[in-house]
């Protein structure tokens, strides 16, 4: 049990960082990390690698998650398509104004609107959408290995992420233009 | 088929993961020289990762991480 809880030590911030983004509820996700770190005890004689450890962990939590959400049936409100690029007529992209916040936004990630316009962002995505987005971007899982987690196939996988980065784009993108 | 901005957008994932043939790759390139909207977009995307990521990590709260802890002795013990 003390490996155990030194592991323990080592994970829970990142698989509660993982079910409270899914979950959107600190009480859930809660619930949901306590539920990953005792299947994975649970499970142990099971797990193959340490080093994979940490993805093994988020695999299990992002199920709990998902089986959670599909259980309570949650309606996220009116839901919303994902926000994408537009183009005109002959296929240009209705951007460039000129105004390229990648530059910048490292000196805004403590700025509290920013990370709140991206808590919100995340929040809006649908559920299968964010655990991709969360299992890939922020955890940097495998595609396999996120596959695996949510029950989807590789192509399906990649194209969720691709659809909730670029959802995610534009909503960071008038954040920023907001500002100009 | 000439490679337009919304070729980049549809490809830019497989551009990133290195997944696309040479020639594509090579196409792809040669319109976002010339493209300063679709290289704002190419920069846009690729910092939404990494941002989110910067922001999106919390630290499990004290009070939760001990309660955590107190759960997985009690359940764990239980069993052993």
């Amino acid at each position: 049990m003390a490996a155990f809880e030194t592991l323990v030590e080592r994970y829970r911030s990142r698989v509660y960082s993982l079910a409270l983004r899914m979950l959107q509820n600190p009480t859930d996700a809660e619930e949901v990390v306590q539920e990953t770190f005792l299947s994975a005890y649970q499970n142990l004689p099971r797990f193959r690698g340490e080093s994979q450890f940490g993805s093994w962990l988020h695999r299990i939590c992002a199920n709990f998650c998902l089986m959670r959400l599909r259980h309570k049936k949650v309606v996220e409100g009116t839901v919303e398509p994902l926000g994408e690029p537009e183009f005109d007529e002959r296929g240009h992209i209705a951007i460039g104004d000129g105004f390229d916040w990648s530059r910048r936004a490292d000196d805004r990630v403590a700025d509290a609107e920013l990370r709140k316009a991206i808590e919100d962002a995340v929040a809006k995505l649908p559920p299968e959408y964010r655990a991709v987005f969360l299992l890939k971007d922020t955890e940097g899982l495998s595609y396999e290995e996120i596959a695996e987690a949510v029950g989807a196939s590789v192509p399906a996988v990649k194209s969720r992420l691709h659809r909730a980065r670029l959802a995610l784009r534009q909503d960071i993108d008038k954040f920023f233009a907001r500002e100009r | 088929v000439g490679t337009n901005c919304k070729s980049v957008v549809d490809l830019l994932q497989a551009l990133l993961d290195g997944e696309l043939a040479e020639a594509d790759e090579q196409d792809l390139r040669a319109h976002l020289e010339g493209c300063p909207p679709c290289i704002e977009f190419v920069n846009t995307y690729r910092k939404t990762s990494d941002l989110c990521r910067k922001v999106l990590q919390r630290e499990m709260p004290e009070e939760l991480a001990n309660r955590l802890t107190s759960f997985l002795r009690e359940r764990i013990g239980r069993r052993s």
